[in-house]
């Protein structure tokens, strides 16, 4: 299992509902990603490879030049934008 | 659960606005004045778009208004404003927003239900085609009502 991080800034939120929505897209596809959440404090102590997040939040990480494969995504609501992307992280980061 | 979070009087259609922060105030206002919410919170969703950027537009059209919990999130509730016209928020992928949701969560997972079937809602086609022509909050709210208690939504 690969540990995804889905984080926004309150932790409360956005993270909540992208995490809903990843985790159909996991079980749908049956990705071998196990997801956690929390706001953007819950960051440091991350131990997996990915990060997923609103797109303005990933931008700013990416800026940051953070050591994670980050994700961005801008409408939570689209799973085939979240398979995609988060198919393309595995394959980054050699799952798939 | 969310019918339970949603109150009547903290559901406000076709609102007019002069930009994002008018629009995110006068959603948050009923909250305010139920005291879910103070104003110390408004202010903070407010301080965090001007800081970060409109984070908390979520999909297109739909904006979550919410800040972390202790800024003064009091009690779980959420609110439900329709814009009437449409307000740029600035985030170019989802602008513009038509729907306010403003959360007030006092900690990170007692919402969480609710937020799942938030999800539901805003994943179908039905939720916003009532939005945009209930005549009353109480049409939406009932429809909320309908859709959980169907299972249209889980």
């Amino acid at each position: 299992m690969v540990k995804a991080l889905v984080a926004c800034r309150a932790g409360v939120g956005s993270s909540l509902m992208l995490k809903i929505k990843l985790n159909e897209v996991i079980s749908e596809h049956d990705l071998p990603v196990q997801v956690e959440h929390s706001s953007l404090d819950g960051l440091p102590s991350f131990d997996g490879p990915i990060v997923v997040s609103l797109s303005d939040v990933a931008d700013e990480l990416k800026e940051q030049g953070i050591k994670k494969e980050v994700v961005g995504i801008k409408n939570i609501l689209d799973k085939d934008e979240i398979y995609t992307k988060l198919s393309a992280a595995l394959k980054n980061i050699g799952e798939e | 659960m969310i019918e339970k979070i949603v109150q009547e009087d903290l559901i406000k259609l076709n609102i007019k606005a002069n930009d994002w922060k008018d629009a995110v105030r006068k959603s948050a206002q009923p909250l305010v004045d139920d005291n879910y919410i103070t104003e110390n919170y408004v202010s903070e969703i407010i301080n965090s778009v001007n800081e970060y950027g409109p984070y908390f537009v979520i999909a297109p059209h739909v904006a979550l208004a919410h800040a972390p919990s202790e800024s003064g999130a009091e009690k779980l509730a959420m609110g439900i404003s329709t814009l009437e016209p449409a307000i740029k928020f600035n985030n170019a992928d989802n602008d513009p927003v038509s729907y306010v949701f403003t959360l007030s969560a006092p900690d990170s997972d007692s919402h969480l239900k609710a937020m799942q079937e938030l999800v539901g809602l805003l994943s179908g086609s039905e939720f916003y085609k009532v939005l945009d022509e209930a005549q009353s909050s109480g049409e939406i709210l009932q429809f909320i009502k309908d859709s959980v208690l169907n299972n249209k939504v889980s």
